[in-house]
């Protein structure tokens, strides 16, 4: 199974990242390695009974249902790249298609 | 109580590693800071602990290794530097790492590669490359690092020191930047498996602000044992292929035969699913690492690249100049992984395999085995460059750490012996919470293997 140079366009639009075109045929290329080299898990036998592992605590813990301070040491106006009046600012919308 | 200048010094002599992201200057000024509010009752009292670039101090900036995050300050800072800070340690500055963590070599970060401290030609390993180096090379006696397939290990045998992967749960990743939800943990490099063991154990432990964080007090160290009278250690077959390297299978029959003189019982076992482990974390790791890092958009952190007509238009020239090509490549894969029409193939079938992994250790545990015993990586560090164009080769050097990572088993690396001069690294995989049995065992092993010679 190989990606097209069409479906690694397609995915980067859908991840919302910018591809040039020079770099298109090795992504491209290097992505079907990838791929190719991930079917093997298709060997193994699709499996409904199998229960999928999930680490970590075995039920949520809840917490108290208190307001606590956020405890930021300083607001996004020092790292936002524009702030103003309590918003980001960025660019008009534009077309979502 | 050490002197800032000195461990300032210690740290800037080993600049031509390109190990530490922070600037000189910063780093003396903060220094001379924590010094003064250092509490002189903590456990850790003056000691230098050199922390990952992808986790959140308020001293130094934090850019995973990123162009995305060039310059970004934190706001707050994570549970364990906290802790680290609460117990008396300095925070020696950021160590460099492949951006976001992906990677096993520090060559892809933003910031240049990390050299490794005894062969400028080849790599420290990765991602927590940075960390590694400056721990190797002497410049701090311990270093945060992260792990998400084998971040720390693998790294840590590379350049010859201790690296400790802890259980998923173990230590809060309040303030780690995500990367693979399901598999990241924060871990830490020492000269000595005491030094690293030390600093987990301060910073494990319960944290409100981490859910996915067990409710559970800290690690309690064990003592330093007489033998190991009593463990029985498994040697999985699959990780002692044919094709492993042959100076890398004397180290490990070397340790295996101290161990037995050690007291301790060693039998063969199997974990028949170790040849999926990589395509399977292959799958998993860039899932979940394009759901994480779709937060970096241009909009509330970083720097923002131009182009930018509108919204759309901001979020695609940030994130297609911001990230490096790694990255680009696991946001891709891991996209299209789960895309209608490949999830079931891909992403699914990823899950499943992770199950049955999971189950091969729970098998050999359930066996009477304590611990088991495996190389940390089948060569010793490789060439820079040698492995960028082909990302499986890449990928092929995590193929004995990503399995406790997909298992969330506690595992750690330790100096085994050399390869023409170069570290090997030997692994040992505990049981779930079982630490103390691996740092127990892992001391008794230290004691004895010897490290730095010829395998």
């Amino acid at each position: 199974m190989s990606v097209s140079r069409d479906e690694v366009l397609r995915i980067a639009q859908l991840a919302e990242l910018d591809v040039d075109e020079e770099t298109l045929p090795t992504l491209a290329d290097q992505m079907s390695r990838i791929l190719d080299y991930a079917a093997q898990l298709s060997a193994v036998p699709a499996n409904g009974t199998v229960k999928v592992f999930v680490p970590g605590p075995d039920a949520i813990r809840f917490r108290a249902d208190q307001v606590t301070p956020s405890g930021l040491a300083f607001g996004p106006e020092e790292f936002a790249p524009a702030f103003k009046e309590g918003f980001f600012v960025v660019p008009k919308l534009g077309q979502f298609e | 109580m050490s002197d800032a200048k000195a461990v300032a010094d210690r740290l800037v002599k080993a600049k031509r590693l390109n190990a530490l992201l922070t600037p000189p200057k910063d780093l003396r000024k903060s220094l001379n800071t924590q010094i003064a509010a250092a509490r002189p009752t903590g456990v850790l009292y003056g000691m230098p602990v050199a922390v990952k670039d992808n986790i959140c101090t308020l001293e130094f900036t934090t850019t995973c290794g990123s162009r995305i995050l060039e310059g970004y300050r934190s706001p707050y800072e994570a549970t364990a530097v906290a802790k680290l800070k609460a117990a008396g340690a300095l925070i020696a500055g950021k160590t460099n790492c492949d951006e976001f963590a992906m990677g096993s070599s520090t060559e892809h970060s933003a910031y240049g590669r990390v050299l490794h401290p005894l062969d400028k030609t080849r790599v420290p390993g990765g991602s927590s490359g940075g960390s590694a180096a400056l721990v190797a090379a002497g410049a701090v006696p311990a270093a945060l690092g992260s792990e998400t397939g084998g971040s720390v290990r693998q790294p840590a045998a590379f350049c010859g020191v201790v690296g400790i992967k802890p259980t998923y749960g173990r230590v809060s990743r309040y303030g780690l930047v995500a990367f693979g939800s399901s598999l990241d943990q924060i871990g830490v490099f020492g000269r000595s498996v005491h030094d690293a063991a030390r600093v987990l154990s301060v910073i494990s432990g319960r944290d409100p602000r981490d859910s996915t964080c067990e409710d559970r007090d800290p690690l309690r160290l064990p003592t330093v044992p007489e033998s190991l009278q009593g463990f029985v250690i498994g040697l999985p077959k699959e990780y002692f292929p044919p094709e492993l390297d042959p100076a890398v299978r004397r180290a490990c029959d070397r340790a295996i035969r101290i161990m037995k003189e050690l007291g301790a019982a060693v039998r063969e076992v199997s974990l028949p699913h170790t040849p999926y482990a990589v395509p399977t974390y292959y799958v998993i790791a860039p899932a979940e690492a394009s759901s994480n890092l779709a937060r970096y958009d241009g909009v509330r952190y970083g720097p923002r690249f131009n182009g930018a007509a509108d919204l759309r238009s901001l979020y695609r020239s940030t994130r297609g100049q911001g990230f490096g090509p790694e990255v680009r490549r696991r946001i891709l894969v891991g996209t299209y992984v789960l895309s209608a029409g490949y999830y079931d193939a891909y992403y699914r079938r990823a899950q499943q395999m992770r199950a049955l992994i999971v189950q091969d250790f729970r098998n050999a545990f359930d066996r009477g085995v304590d611990l088991l015993f495996t190389p940390t990586v089948p060569s010793p560090a490789f060439k820079a460059g040698e492995k960028l164009a082909d990302p499986i080769a890449m990928y092929m050097s995590d193929i004995f750490t990503v399995t406790a990572n997909l298992a969330g088993l506690p595992a750690m690396s330790l100096p085994i012996g050399r390869a023409k001069g170069l570290p090997l690294g030997g692994q040992l995989i505990g049981q779930a919470f079982l630490e103390d049995e691996m740092i127990e065992a892992a001391y008794a092993l230290e004691r004895v293997v010897p490290a730095t010679d010829e395998a």
